[in-house]
């Protein structure tokens, strides 16, 4: 579903070179749900950005289901429609309703009819619980349930691979398992997921690979029971010792 | 015992009333000393006053009978070619006929009073639709401009620069003139539309400014979160940046065309006879300046706080969202 080779990313700002994604290389499968650790400025969020085109990389390729995101022929509008991401700050745009929210770019972008947007929405708030709350504006709801909402706006367009960048790192913790049991139920059902994140158990228990990386590469890359078990590298360990 | 201690407000309420009245009797023993004579009656004709219109014979021939008393009267004139008599009908205070009078074609028969719109008037509208106008022209040039500010291709944006560092780097006085004297003659344009173009080409100026900053205020996350839903740039634009920053450039946006409304005065010295242009007249052949000229600044006042309350409601219907 989604292949990297040699993916880079240089951010230059004031005579400071990042390498932020260095030479990264995989794949994930159909299906499959990968989560991306490590430390902080290791280039995590860089990566995943990568992925659907909201940063410009410098080299390498990004293929989304065959199709080069980077290719001169490509429409990368047309790419990101199969691809859904979820911020870490929700990002909910704060001028509609929750509902308006979740219908908007079905309506804009998959020209869909108003009453089968409104069908849509209403059947993926309800998915992720808040379909009461469906003409309120954002600002009327808890962290917890923005981020729902915003998992049910990614996924009214019907994505093939669902990005999600450290979900429930700016909820207070006692919303964070409402969101993962969103994200949980989704990987059930099937979704290619990439998923940044700190939580280590949902990696543990729903990851089916984790990608740790550190200063830009990917060190480490195996099944969740291998890694936190016996993870190979040696900073793989010390992260692991700073945050289990 | 409660931190904030509250002080009574009366004493300074007091206060103010003092310096007011202060002023007042300051205003009026300054007038008394130049022995200004206030005729504040001579004002209201220059609103709407009463004028009387002549009223002649349509055709030769005699007056026959003149019926009806009170205000008006109506006169029967027999035309000389024989027919039907004609009626004309006038202020009784004007008749000028008896009955077997001969009139020629056009003679005067008496007047009739009419209302007419007085220069004052006409000259509120003048500025009220100038800068209704210009304010509208001014809002597209501004809206393109700051998006050409902020596109990524240096041409748009070093011409958006240009033209707003022109605009802003200038006095409005000497635009107007170089706009009338010279883009005018060459281009033979009215100077109506000359003042629309140069009150328009300044307000777009400071607009393009508000909306850049207005665009550059919504948190990158908002297109971030559009783009990766698959809308284009311009879709992002019109459906999320945009109607989010408009809300907070209503403000500024208020003082800016307030601002216009002011600076429309400033056309009279192209001889468009707006508000300002007007008051210079009437004080020309009335002697009420001092009248004339708070009038007019009280008319300004008018203009500008029923815009402001507008938008003021506006921006409270806009908030619904917070
Ligand atoms: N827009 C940018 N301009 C310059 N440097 C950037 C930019 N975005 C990220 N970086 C740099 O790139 C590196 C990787 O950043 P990134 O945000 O991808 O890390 P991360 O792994 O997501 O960290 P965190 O866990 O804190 O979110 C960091 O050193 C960061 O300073
Ligand atoms: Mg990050």
């Amino acid at each position: 579903m989604i292949e990297v080779k040699h993916l880079v990313k240089i951010f230059t700002s004031r005579n400071q070179v990042v390498r932020a994604v260095d030479d990264v290389s995989t794949a994930i499968a159909k299906g499959e749900v990968v989560v991306v650790i490590g430390p902080s400025g290791s280039g995590k969020s860089t990566f995943l950005r990568c992925l659907n085109g909201l940063e410009e990389f410098d080299d390498g390729q990004v293929i989304i289901d065959g199709i080069d995101i980077a290719g001169s022929k490509t429409n990368l509008n047309a790419v990101r429609r199969e691809v859904g991401m979820v911020f870490q700050h929700f990002n909910l745009f704060p001028h509609k309703t929750v509902l308006e929210n979740v219908t908007l770019a079905q309506r804009v972008v998959r020209k869909r009819k108003a009453a089968e947007a409104h069908d849509k929405a209403m059947a993926l708030l309800s998915k992720v619980g808040i379909a009461e709350k469906a003409q309120q504006y954002p600002s009327r709801l808890s962290g917890g349930q923005q981020q729902r909402v915003a998992i049910a706006r990614a996924l009214a367009m019907d994505p093939k691979v669902m990005l999600f960048d450290e979900p429930t790192s700016a909820l207070d913790p006692e919303m964070v398992g409402e969101v993962l049991d969103v994200m949980q139920q989704l990987a059930r059902e099937g979704m290619t997921m990439a998923v940044v994140t700190h939580e280590m158990g949902f990696a543990r228990e729903v990851a089916h690979r984790v990608l740790f990386m550190d200063a830009g590469r990917i060190l480490e890359d195996a099944s969740p029971a291998q890694f936190f078990t016996a993870p190979r590298e040696p900073r793989a360990q010390t992260f692991l010792k700073q945050v289990l | 015992m409660p931190l904030k201690k509250r002080s009574p407000q009366w004493p300074w309420q007091g206060l103010l009333v003092l310096i007011l009245v202060g002023m007042a009797a300051g205003l009026w023993f300054a007038t008394q000393r130049v022995h200004y004579e206030w005729r504040w009656e001579r004002v209201p004709q220059y609103f709407l006053y009463q004028a009387d219109e002549p009223q002649v014979a349509p055709a030769a021939g005699t007056v026959q009978a003149i019926h009806g008393d009170g205000a008006t009267r109506t006169v029967d004139i027999a035309p000389a070619t024989g027919g039907a008599p004609l009626q004309v009908t006038v202020a009784s205070s004007s008749l000028q006929v008896k009955v077997g009078d001969t009139v020629a074609a056009d003679d005067d028969i008496g007047t009739t009073p009419h209302w007419r719109i007085g220069p004052l008037t006409q000259g509120l509208w003048i500025t009220i639709w100038l800068s209704f106008v210009s304010g509208f022209i001014g809002l597209i040039i501004g809206l393109i401009t700051g998006l050409c500010r902020l596109s990524p291709n240096p041409t748009l944006r070093g011409l958006a620069v240009l033209y707003i560092e022109l605009i802003r780097g200038t006095p409005l006085l000497v635009q107007i003139f170089i706009f009338y004297f010279f883009i005018g003659t060459v281009l033979n344009l009215d100077r109506i539309v000359a003042g629309v173009g140069a009150l328009a080409l300044f307000a777009g100026a400071y607009i393009a400014e508000i909306v850049r900053a207005g665009i550059q205020s919504i948190p990158r996350g908002q297109s971030e979160a559009a783009r990766s839903l698959g809308m284009s740039s311009t879709e992002t634009m019109l459906h999320i940046v945009l109607p989010q920053a408009f809300k907070r450039v209503l403000p500024p946006l208020a003082g800016q065309f307030i601002s216009l409304i002011k600076d429309s005065s400033l056309v009279s010295v192209i001889a468009i006879t707006d508000l300002t242009k007007s008051g210079r007249e009437i004080i020309t052949s009335s002697f009420a300046t001092f009248e004339i000229w708070f009038t007019v600044a009280l008319l300004y006042l008018l203009v500008t706080s029923v815009l402001s309350q507008l938008l003021f409601w506006l921006e409270r219907r806009f908030a619904r969202s917070d």
